[in-house]
């Protein structure tokens, strides 16, 4: 029962989310925003902290060359890049060219997340920045929103 | 700022426009080199005229710059594939020219007072622009510089030039390659970052990438010129013209022009191994 429902908070989420970038943050419904906190709890906070604050020397690639989960909060980058980026590399990965290793720096999650767990975790990252940076976002995914 | 703003934005036409031969050099220092790719056509800017050539460096149609940016030109920016030159330096702001250099129209609605001293172009999208500011950091305009905004900080150490790369595996759609006062920085255009690109220590004085191979860039600096084959992971000295660089620019095909202190360009078409 428990899923049943957070499967329709995250579906009811998802729609609302597709055009959140037109929207002040404030109209995201609580229980929206916790489900996102959820599946972030789960599948992200392993690497990107508890609270959002990223690895011990995010800046500094490691020996293998990989540089370290970086915060979402405040003050990492996160709150720069559009929702269709933010939500192509959550589904995707991304490996850093310089790795001296194969593997993706950040770990795909298609297949493991749905769509609109993607964008329930998405919001609630959002609602970790700076007014002005929610501000910002806004406006970078004014023409590259949700798929 | 705003004195030349009000001058800039009417529009400046230049009178006098010379066709001259490539060997004489120029009689000030040559501080910047573009490319624009849709029309071959070679550039250089002095401190007072703006140069064109089509034929790869033989002859030269000088065209003055503007009376607020002579003496002031620092960079020069060329969109490749759109046509459109930019022009910065201290107390010009941003300068655009859509027909080579003629007339030029101030561009600076949304940056602050302050010395622009790097711009350049997309790669891939003629109208994004980018446009360091020394104190500020590094301002992005995607509609030709009608407006801006402030992206990043920038590396801690300061930048000198910057190139815009199309190099593969960025978050976003490419790279930004920084010389600096310490070394080649190097981050994706999502501003996730800045990294120190290889173990160059000294002031870098300029940086440009091949079109045709993107991991592979230039640097020169007071040691000489550097070559990165992988993206600025590792450099390998090679063969210098016999004078300070100031600019480098590689050309689609391949081609590396370097700009030295004297007025002189040097041409290599075969990755610095010889130069004429």
């Amino acid at each position: 029962m428990r899923s049943t429902i957070l499967g329709a908070v995250i579906a009811i989420f998802g729609l609302a989310a597709a055009h959140a970038s037109d929207k002040p943050l404030t109209a995201l419904d609580p229980g929206q925003i916790k489900a996102g906190r959820m599946v972030y709890e789960k599948h992200c906070a392993v690497c990107h902290g508890v609270r959002a604050e990223g690895a011990t020397s995010w800046q500094q690639p490691d020996a293998q060359g990989e540089l370290p989960a970086p915060p979402h909060d405040p003050e990492g980058h996160t709150w720069k890049h559009s929702d269709a980026m933010l939500y192509r590399i959550v589904m995707q990965g991304w490996r850093d060219p310089f790795n001296k290793t194969t593997r993706l720096t950040m770990p795909a999650f298609a297949g493991i997340l749905s769509p609109q767990e993607v964008r329930a975790v998405i919001g609630y990252l959002k609602t970790l920045w700076r007014s002005e940076q929610q501000r910002f976002q806004r406006e970078e995914s004014r023409n590259q929103s949700f798929p | 700022m705003t004195a030349v703003k009000k001058i800039c934005g009417v529009l400046l036409v230049s009178l006098l426009a010379v066709t001259e031969a490539a060997g004489a050099g120029n009689a000030s220092p040559i501080v910047a080199l573009g490319f624009e790719a849709s029309t071959q056509t070679l550039i250089k800017v002095d401190t007072d005229a703006l140069y064109r050539s089509d034929d790869e460096g033989r002859k030269w149609v000088r065209t003055p710059l503007p009376p607020s940016a002579k003496g002031h030109t620092l960079t020069v920016a060329v969109s490749g594939k759109g046509g459109a030159l930019y022009l910065a330096g201290p107390g010009v702001g941003v300068l655009r020219s859509e027909d080579g250099g003629l007339s030029w129209l101030a561009r600076n609605e949304g940056l602050p007072e302050g010395t622009v001293v790097a711009l350049s172009v997309h790669a891939d999208q003629p109208d994004t622009v980018y446009a360091v500011l020394s104190r500020q950091g590094i301002f992005r305009s995607e509609d030709g510089g009608a407006s801006w905004r402030l992206m990043d900080k920038g590396p801690r150490k300061s930048i000198v030039q910057f190139v815009h790369s199309n190099m593969p595996g960025s978050m976003q759609t490419g790279w930004f390659f920084a010389a600096t006062t310490k070394g080649v920085s190097r981050a994706m255009d999502c501003f996730c970052g800045w990294r120190d690109a290889g173990g160059l220590s000294g002031k870098v004085s300029a940086v440009s990438y091949d079109p045709s191979q993107p991991q592979h860039v230039y640097a020169a600096s007071s040691e000489g010129l550097f070559l990165s084959v992988n993206g600025g992971e590792q450099w390998t000295k090679t063969l210098s013209p016999p004078a300070a660089i100031a600019a480098l620019i590689v050309t689609p095909s391949g081609t590396l022009y370097a700009a030295a202190g004297d007025g002189k360009l040097y041409r290599s078409a075969d990755r610095a191994k010889t130069w004429e």
